[in-house]
């Protein structure tokens, strides 16, 4: 944007020490809690230090690129990425698996320096959204395309749903990837018919909304949602529900469209209690999991065990047994922080998730091109609601729903397409004020 | 007004937070998800933008969207502290039901880290302690013919016995507090539990053991001036290493074990039971010590008030049939004579001149019907089944005696006796003598107490008198020991239609020491042949030996 020459983003660089010493303490702590002696290498320590060259060279390389965007956000995610680092380093020895490319531990280093480079590749694309807003309804089509693709080709992994693509080595899921789609649609769409979707014209004493210029809108949210829940995914069906209510609140400031939207989901939960078994399920156990604490109970029993020996300050890395939760890596990573880190660790991630959001709406709020604004909002609500619902989920809020905790739940779809989101959204505080 | 509002939004959803915490047991229960969504709106409340600030007509939105995300990750921060802080306890109690059916791995996994205390004998001999399988896991060894006395430790069967179980505490070392036990648990040192120290002399409980042999039956010594258990003899008995199963045992480990434990559990003859405690029997003639009890206390008889007893007593329709006179033609007996000649018709004559109530408050006064304050639980003595048997004067007279529906443990007919040597208290009895420190400091030590008067001073000398004499003259006179006072009174209770119990109370005296006795061999015929002799190798070995 300027043309001044090279200036270190400092502020972003010494914030970023903070998650360079925690990776490097915590994994000398596990490697240690895992030999039970004090002698170290060096080479205990390798993944903290690719991941920290990893992490320094983004920022020097934002720097390269002359980025002038916020400088809070990359530390915050990094703090988070590096938890999600050591919890794969602490948990890939004590789980099981066979017939990966790569062990946990390995994968998620991998996965992690993969979503970097990604964001290196957004960061130097995307530098006037102009076109990303043109493409719009290439993203609809694309977004499609990947959830009809998933549902006819996909492969189940042992979670009663075909998420996941198989491409030889590695497997990958299309439903994180089609939230940032949704969201680039949403965002250039809403954008360019705002004031049609404001106005309202009346019928008698009623005001309503512009029905016809929803209905695209609808169709093409109906078509994902309608094919996540075929997919049996309700956690994303859930997600994309509310990255669609938040978007249209945000554009159209409408009060309505949440009501009406929270009254149609709450119809639909109803109906589907009654005609999916699988709701039906996840309800009982969220409201009962000891009525069958070794069957379909296990896994929030097991949580909820996690969570009660993690106490205040936690067993320590490696001291605990997290691995008694059933799919600890993804569904229930907070269950294993909890028990590890204790409840200091518990609050602390909840306040990075918090920073993350608040910080990220703060930014958005600032920027005066309403695309832009309208996309970055979209991105945080991604993470924001993402994060509420695993975690709500985790801690018996909600009814669990299995989808990952951004940045810290093992799996590189995930991993990746949220590093992608992180570069849009760094690269949209530029337009921001001031 | 509007900071007025802010303040007493924030104070309902504390007292709603804490209203729901005290009432709710669950974090999933519907009322406190519904006090939940309440809080949730008053934080809203709360944290509303005031009106005069300014907001740009754009930016409203995306206000209440921050506002909505930082309530909801507000609920799931009380909804993991109330998990990892308030209802901690809960979960872990729950999970340790085992009727939940839950496996808590954690506790197990945790349980490895103790190397758990030692249980040992008055003289340092071990009986249990933790040694470790060719594959590095930890289990428990039990060691000698009294290991039994250790009760059983077994992880594998999610189970522990007697003193294992009884002091688990102390064993795992849970018990232990202050800054080097918090030092050891954040810096997972194997921790080390404490050692049991039983008060048991294993020369005296082997000799009680090896005298009593194949037979089923009980022995139990104790020291009477401070009640300590120093000979503890149960039969049959079981071999508490084939319980003992570690964690992460072989299945086929796990299941020899549990065929054993419920083999054990099976067998008619008891195994598993510890008799002198949990034994309860037909007391017999050693029961005529309480009913002279009451008859010295309550001060209508003397031992030298004369009864007569011509063969037999008709009591309503009940004849009683008297064997026991030395002398069938001999018709008039001292109340001492008819105690150490064992006489029914006397004893049945005095219970019923005591009637039911003086005779059922003596046998309250020495511990019937209570459970014994002691390390292990005791099977409370019971003075009748029915509760208007002792309405009638047959079951009066049948009681006095010591038929009728009495049943005695072994112990308690010891703490008896030694009100009778002790001016009439009884002391408090125990097993465990100390508690030690892996490295052998001293943590806790009995500190001898009485546990109550049973009856005066006056009656205790009396009864001595009588029980002397029963040893000197009457027919427990095989128990005489030279140079020893000793006094008993032997017992043969019947059961029915199979050979009697024999039954033997005694207490010996000598330079300052004073021991008493129980000993039952079920089914084994005469008080004196079965039951006397060991009771006195007991009484002699422990006078003897000090």
């Amino acid at each position: 944007m300027t043309r001044r020459g090279f200036s270190l983003r400092w502020l972003e660089l010494q914030l970023l020490v903070i998650p360079a010493a925690v990776s490097l303490i915590g994994l000398l702590t596990i490697s240690l809690a895992r030999v039970g002696s004090t002698r170290w290498s060096w080479g205990d320590l390798t993944v903290s230090l690719v991941f920290i060259v990893a992490v320094f060279a983004t920022s020097f390389w934002l720097t390269l690129l002359k980025v002038q965007g916020d400088q809070i956000l990359l530390p915050i995610v990094v703090m988070l990425a590096c938890l999600g680092l050591l919890l794969s380093q602490r948990l890939g020895p004590s789980l099981p698996e066979g017939g990966v490319w790569a062990s946990l531990s390995e994968r998620q280093l991998v996965y992690l320096v993969m979503g970097l480079a990604l964001m290196w590749v957004t960061v130097g694309l995307v530098r006037h959204f102009f076109w990303l807003k043109r493409l719009k309804y290439t993203w609809a089509v694309l977004a499609s395309f990947l959830t009809f693709f998933t549902m006819a080709f996909g492969t189940d992994l042992g979670s009663g749903a075909r998420l996941w693509l198989d491409l030889g080595p590695i497997t990958v899921q299309p439903g994180e990837v089609v939230k940032v789609l949704l969201v680039l649609f949403l965002a250039g769409y809403l954008d360019d018919y705002r004031e049609l979707i404001t106005s309202s014209y009346r019928v008698g004493p009623f005001s309503l909304p512009p029905l016809p210029y929803l209905i695209p809108l609808v169709g093409m949210w109906g078509i994902a949602v309608l094919a996540v829940i075929l997919q049996n995914d309700l956690g994303n069906a859930l997600l994309l529900f509310g990255i669609f209510l938040v978007m249209l609140y945000v554009a159209s400031g409408r009060l309505l469209y949440v009501v009406g939207g929270l009254a149609a989901f709450a119809a639909a939960f109803v109906v589907a209690l009654r005609l999916v078994p699988r709701v039906a399920q996840r309800v009982d156990i969220w409201l009962d999991p000891w009525s069958d604490p070794t069957g379909i109970g296990m896994q929030p029993v097991q949580a909820d065990l996690a969570f009660a020996h993690g106490h205040i300050l936690g067993t320590g890395w490696g001291f605990g047994f997290p691995q008694a939760i059933p799919v600890v890596a993804t569904d229930y990573a907070f269950a294993a922080l909890g028990e590890e880190l204790g409840s200091l660790g518990t609050v602390a991630v909840i306040g990075l998730y918090l920073a993350l959001v608040m910080r990220g709406l703060l930014v958005g709020s600032r920027i005066r091109n309403s695309y832009v604004r309208l996309l970055s909002v979209g991105l945080v609500s991604v993470l924001g609601l993402q994060t509420l619902i695993i975690l709500a989920g985790t801690v018996r809020l909600l009814p669990l729903t299995g989808i990952t905790l951004p940045f810290i739940s093992a799996g590189g779809s995930s991993l990746v397409t949220n590093f992608l989101l992180v570069g849009l959204l760094i690269r949209a505080s530029e337009f921001s004020r001031g | 007004m509007r900071g007025v509002l802010q303040v007493a939004a924030i104070l309902a959803s504390i007292l709603i937070i804490a209203y729901g915490v005290l009432i709710t047991e669950d974090r999933a229960d519907p009322r406190w998800l519904g006090m939940l969504v309440v809080v949730g709106g008053l934080w809203i409340i709360a944290l509303w933008p005031r009106r005069g600030y300014q907001l740009a007509r754009s930016a409203r939105p995306l206000v209440h969207l921050a506002l909505v995300l930082a309530v909801g990750f507000g609920l799931v921060t009380i909804q993991v502290l109330r998990a990892q802080l308030l209802d901690r306890d809960r979960i872990l109690a729950k999970a340790s039901d085992p009727a939940a059916g839950v496996v808590d791995l954690r506790r197990y996994i945790a349980e490895r880290q103790i190397e758990r205390g030692r249980i040992l004998l008055s003289d340092g001999t071990v009986i249990a302690r933790d040694g470790t399988d060719k594959r590095g896991i930890r289990y428990r060894v039990y060691e000698g013919p009294s290991s039994y006395l250790a009760g059983y430790y077994s992880p594998g069967l999610y189970g522990a016995a007697g003193i294992e179980r009884a002091f688990d505490r102390e064993l795992s070392g849970s018990s232990t507090s202050g800054w080097n036990a918090w030092l050891d648990g954040i810096l997972h040192r194997t921790r080390r539990g404490n050692d049991v120290v039983l008060s048991v002399d294993p020369r005296l409980q082997e000799l009680g053991q090896t005298m009593l042999g194949e037979r089923a039956g009980a022995a139990v010594l104790l020291d009477a001036d401070s009640g300590a258990v120093l000979a503890f003899v149960s039969s049959p008995t079981f071999d508490p290493n084939q319980l003992s199963v570690p964690l992460g045992a072989p299945t086929e480990d796990v299941e020899r074990a549990r065929a054993y434990l419920e083999m054990l559990q099976k067998d008619g003859r008891g195994p598993l039971l510890l008799r002198p405690i949990q034994g309860l029997y037909v007391p017999g003639s050693i029961f005529k010590t309480v009913t002279a009890a009451a008859a010295l206390q309550s001060g209508i008889a003397t031992p030298t008030s004369v009864y007569r007893d011509d063969g037999a007593l008709a009591v309503d329709s009940r004849v009683i049939i008297e064997q026991n006179r030395p002398d069938p033609t001999r018709v008039s007996f001292t109340l001492q004579e008819a105690y150490g000649y064992s006489l029914n018709v006397v004893f049945a004559q005095v219970g019923l001149e005591l009637g039911a109530q003086r005779l059922e408050e003596m046998a309250r006064a020495v511990g019937f019907e209570e459970r014994i304050p002691f390390d292990l639980p005791v099977a409370p003595s019971q003075i009748a089944q029915t509760p208007d048997f002792l309405t009638s004067r047959a079951g009066i007279a049948e009681t006095a005696f010591g038929q009728g529906q009495l049943l005695v443990t072994p112990l308690q007919m010891a703490l008896l006796t030694a009100a009778v040597v002790r001016d009439g208290t009884i002391p408090e009895p125990y097993l465990v003598r100390e508690i030690r420190s892996p490295d052998g400091g001293l943590i806790w030590s009995r500190q001898p107490k009485e546990w109550r008067r049973a009856f005066s001073g006056e009656t205790a000398a009396a009864l001595r008198d009588l029980m002397v004499w029963s040893v000197e003259h009457g027919y427990a006179r095989p128990a005489r020991i030279d140079g020893v006072t000793v006094g008993g009174k032997t017992g043969t209770a019947e059961v029915g239609d199979r050979a009697p119990h024999a039954w033997f109370i005694g207490f010996a005296e000598r330079a300052g020491k004073r021991v008493v006795v129980a000993v039952v061999v079920e089914h084994g015929g005469s008080g004196v042949q079965a039951a006397l002799p060991i009771g006195r190798a007991l009484l002699e070995a422990a006078v003897q030996g000090s």
